[in-house]
């Protein structure tokens, strides 16, 4: 029943920030379209007046790509750069943000304004960043040992082109198992710097693990069950996306709102994650 | 008399075996090997005899015989494979080379002192790759030349083509074997002579379709596959066996050895297929065996019958990666069935133009050292319509709702994209390509002009084209030109004059010319006639139309430019505001060519080759030109570029 509940409450808290949520929306929109609107127009020029164009209408035929010639590197070379500087951007700015949520999310009651949230955020940046570099730090480590390699020993045993087989499939579910005790201990090291206000970020990460060891069956089983609900819901994301071929101008732009609004609901998810953590926290200190 | 004993004793190890492959002889056999050797699998090392022959099919004596000795581009960092491709041994056990330790001839002379190695393609001391071997007596016209050869040979390591990694073993190119005596006439030669060259990194073969009777002593555990039949396997103890097997008319015989691999059986038609293949590709079997069943019945029915009861293909361990992707008539490589996602068919595709080799150098054995485009141009353009029939609707080689290539856009992009797409012709010898153009040139640029040369004559007529190749040159050495005197006959055939006395200008600009072909749609006008008015003798003169705006005439033009030196007969596609449309034909010579419209609606979008029937323009954006763009395409596309950044920002940020 605490699972549920935890669940819930979490769902709750994450739904009555929406406001937080549409702001962080927001900002990565306007971020993604300073880079992306510049390839949409040299795409555009590219193509000018050319009927060719109408072979993406069913996806991008790779086929036309030779044609564009040698604008097709510089085109290729600003979408790699963009994506980086994006991905970079992207990361500290969602690091910036959970500083907010997490301050939003151990707040007794009442709401946050968005100068409260942005000061939030401000204020825990420096070791949640630290925190987050660690735990992926640690994630890397972790899926190099369970992953990679088996993998590699697999394929130096068996002489095999590649790292399958119901062995490997065992090693990808263990790593899927594990990998909420991590994403735990990275979110209850956050709580607790956005908590206690502190900036102690080893400190922050044995808070984390004293958390989980705590209430170890709650605390894991609320992660789990919000990482596969996410798991799954963006594999059907980005099927959605992938799939969707609106031909018609007015279909595009619905298109435009259904993947936005898709969007709002990722990061909802994610916020629920962030505060059903807080709030298996909040019910580990009240027993 | 007694010509004909000592003739009829030589050729009885081959006779012996009688028919036991196919019915009937389906080539001269020219040439015949019958081998026997034991593989040692730890010093990789055969060791054996070999008793081949060959016929003097000229009008004269021949006093020499020359013979590939394969193996010895891997003898030497010197050795012109070597030095061309940058091939070295992995250690000092991982040189490769073949030895031969007596030659008689069939009357037992010793013709041991008589070895020489010659290189004749660029005169490389160091290579050792083709041997003459001299004859006490001339091989009178139609004779049998029977050479007795005791050899070893040692596989190289790293795997090309041929080679060993650890256990895995595939012998290929690996024993003494004749060149081809081409006689004047042949393949366009002027006088008889032997047609033997040294092994480049991308040079292929070039050989008699022969008999082969080949038995080979390994220890039991080894699993093994040919390009022949099994004729028995027989067990000799002490860790033992004997693989004895027989292949009748194939132009090359190989064969692989290896303690892991799997073997599966299916069977086409009379056709017995055999797959050796690795545990962790076993799931990609069903596929690997639909790619080739597709291969035969597209090219038995559109080319001529695949004419062997057996076939073997292998998809080699990641460490044999080396020999994968090669062909040996009735054994072929395919290559990464284990390792390639599913939504790529870049497995299947590889099987697909291994197996086609079978016909495009197997049956129609052209000689791969100096026209690589008859066989992999050729072998490419029938995998590209392979795989593209088969496979994800026209999208062959990758097809998901977001991407799409097909196989033969892949083969084009190849071409157009290459900075060296117009540096060389195309009938080079494989070794002559500039600039690491080989590949591009041989299969891709080949493939390409193939595909607009079946845009311009249709698929039905060049279909026939390929039925009628075979039917004249099926077992025998066909050059490129005999290629072209089939497409010129059939054509003339079918078409009669519509694209002139012959195809010539075709092939003179494709094939033999290094000139691009790029048509550009250059712009659409389209401006109201105005209404008479002006002075005529002083006095002001209006001529006042109707107002009805039906009678408003428009004179729209259509701008078209040959941008390359190709000049190709291209369709143009026209199409007006009232929904009209107008196709005109233009035979591509001049530099521009403008076209006139007078009527009732503008010009709104046209488009050059309407149906990509010319797949060897370098650029098709430049094909078309609309006054209403549409950029639905790339705000969709934007779309999900946002999305997509989007989500990989929450998804790798914790």
């Amino acid at each position: 029943m605490s699972l549920l509940r935890t669940l819930k409450n979490g769902a709750v808290n994450a739904a009555s920030s929406y406001k937080l949520i549409l702001f962080i929306w927001c900002t990565t929109l306007v971020i993604t379209l300073a880079v992306v609107y510049p390839l949409r127009t040299s795409f555009n020029m590219i193509f000018g007046n050319s009927m060719a164009v109408e072979r993406l209408s069913n996806g991008f035929d790779i086929g036309i790509a030779g044609d564009i010639g040698k604008p097709l590197m510089a085109l290729m070379a600003s979408v790699s750069a963009g994506s980086l500087l994006l991905g970079t951007v992207g990361f500290f700015l969602m690091t910036f943000f959970a500083g907010g949520l997490f301050r939003r999310f151990t707040l007794a009651w009442g709401r946050l304004r968005v100068s409260d949230f942005l000061r939030a955020s401000a204020g825990n940046f420096i070791p949640f960043l630290k925190i987050a570099l660690l735990m992926m730090l640690i994630i890397g480590a972790y899926t190099f040992v369970l992953i990679g390699l088996p993998g590699i020993l697999k394929m130096a045993i068996s002489g095999s082109q590649m790292s399958s087989g119901k062995l490997m499939y065992l090693f990808y579910a263990l790593w899927a198992l594990g990998l909420p005790i991590w994403l735990f201990v990275a979110d209850a090291s956050r709580r607790w710097i956005a908590a206690t206000g502190s900036k102690k970020t080893f400190r922050a990460l044995g808070a984390g693990f004293r958390a989980l060891k705590e209430r170890f069956w709650l605390s894991y089983l609320t992660v789990l069950a919000i990482v596969l609900i996410n798991a799954v819901s963006i594999v059907a994301l980005f099927w959605f996306a992938a799939s969707a071929t609106p031909d018609k101008g007015i279909m595009v732009f619905l298109f435009f709102i259904a993947t936005q609004s898709l969007f709002i609901i990722r990061l909802l998810m994610k916020a629920w994650r962030y505060a059903a953590v807080c709030e298996a926290i909040h019910q580990v200190k009240s027993i | 008399m007694r010509r004909f004993f000592f003739v009829f004793f030589c050729l009885l190890p081959f006779a012996a075996g009688g028919q036991v492959v196919v019915d009937k002889p389906l080539s001269a056999r020219l040439t015949g090997y019958d081998i026997d050797v034991v593989l040692d699998p730890e010093l990789h090392t055969l060791t054996g005899r070999m008793t081949a022959f060959w016929v003097n099919h000229s009008s004269a004596p021949v006093g020499e015989a020359m013979m590939h000795m394969y193996l010895n581009a891997f003898s030497s960092n010197k050795s012109t494979f070597a030095s061309q491709g940058r091939w070295s041994a992995a250690g000092d056990d991982g040189w490769g080379w073949v030895k031969v330790n007596s030659v008689t001839d069939g009357i037992g002379n010793n013709l041991l002192d008589s070895l020489t190695y010659v290189s004749p393609d660029d005169g490389n001391i160091n290579d050792r790759t083709v041997m003459r071997v001299g004859l006490p007596v001339a091989v009178e016209s139609g004779d049998t030349l029977t050479l007795n050869i005791e050899f070893i040979s040692k596989l190289p390591s790293p795997i090309v083509r041929t080679g060993y990694v650890d256990d895995y073993q595939f012998v290929a190119q690996w024993f003494p074997k004749f060149g081809v005596y081409e006689t004047a006439g042949m393949r366009q030669r002027e006088n008889d002579g032997w047609n033997c060259h040294q092994f480049h990194p991308n040079s292929e073969f070039y050989a008699n379709h022969s008999v082969y009777n080949v038995s080979v002593t390994l220890p039991s555990d080894f699993v093994t596959g040919s390009g022949g039949m099994l004729i028995e396997e027989i067990d000799l103890g002490d860790g033992l066996k004997k693989v004895v097997w027989r292949a009748e008319d194939i132009v090359d015989f190989a064969f692989t050895a290896w303690p892991g691999y799997k073997v599966l059986t299916r069977k086409w038609n009379d056709v017995d297929i055999i797959f050796l293949t690795t545990e962790s590709a076993l799931k990609k079997a069903d596929k690997q065996f639909e790619a080739v069943i597709y291969a035969l019945e597209y090219l038995d029915e559109r080319v001529g019958p695949y004419p062997w009861p057996h076939l073997t293909f292998v998809d080699p361990p990641l460490s044999g990666a080396g020999a994968g992707g090669m062909e040996y008539t009735t054994l072929f490589t395919s290559m990464g069935g284990g390792a390639v996602p599913s939504f790529l068919t870049m497995a299947e595709s590889t099987t697909i133009h291994e197996f086609g080799h079978a016909y495009f150098m197997g049956i129609l054995a052209s000689n791969e050292f100096e026209e690589p485009w008859v066989d992999e141009g050729i072998n490419s353009y029938w995998e590209q319509r392979i795989v593209d029939h088969y496979y994800g609707d026209g999208y062959g080689q990758l097809n998901l709702p977001f991407i799409k290539m097909s196989d033969a856009d892949q083969g084009r992009l190849s071409y157009i994209t290459s900075p060296g797409h117009n540096i060389a012709t195309n009938d080079l010898p494989s070794w002559m390509y500039p600039h690491d153009t080989y590949y591009m040139m041989s299969y891709n640029k080949a493939a390409t002009w193939l595909h607009t040369l079946e845009g311009l004559i249709g698929t039905k007529t060049m279909d026939n084209v390929f039925r009628e190749y075979y039917r004249r040159w099926a077992f025998r050495h066909p050059s490129g030109k005999d290629f072209i005197a089939v497409v010129n006959d059939v054509v003339k055939n079918e078409h009669g004059d519509i694209f002139g006395e012959n195809m010539n200008w075709f092939f003179d600009q494709v094939l033999y010319g290094s000139g691009i072909c790029d048509y550009r749609l250059s712009g659409i006008t389209s401006h109201k006639i105005r209404s008479y008015s002006g002075v005529v003798d002083g006095d002001s003169v209006t001529y006042i139309r109707s107002d009805r705006t039906s009678d408003t005439l428009y004179l729209s033009r259509v701008s078209i430019e040959r941008l390359g030196e190709v000049k190709l007969p291209v369709e143009v596609l026209v199409r007006f505001d009232n929904g009209d449309e107008v196709r005109e034909t233009w035979d591509g010579i001049a530099g521009y060519r403008d076209f006139e419209y007078t009527g009732p609606g503008k010009v709104v979008w046209a488009k050059i080759d309407p149906d990509d029937k010319i797949d060897m323009d370098v650029n098709r954006i430049n094909n078309s030109y609309t006054l209403e763009p549409k950029h639905t395409a790339s705000r969709r596309m934007m779309n999900k570029f946002v999305f997509l950044m989007q989500m990989m920002i929450t998804i790798f940020t914790i």
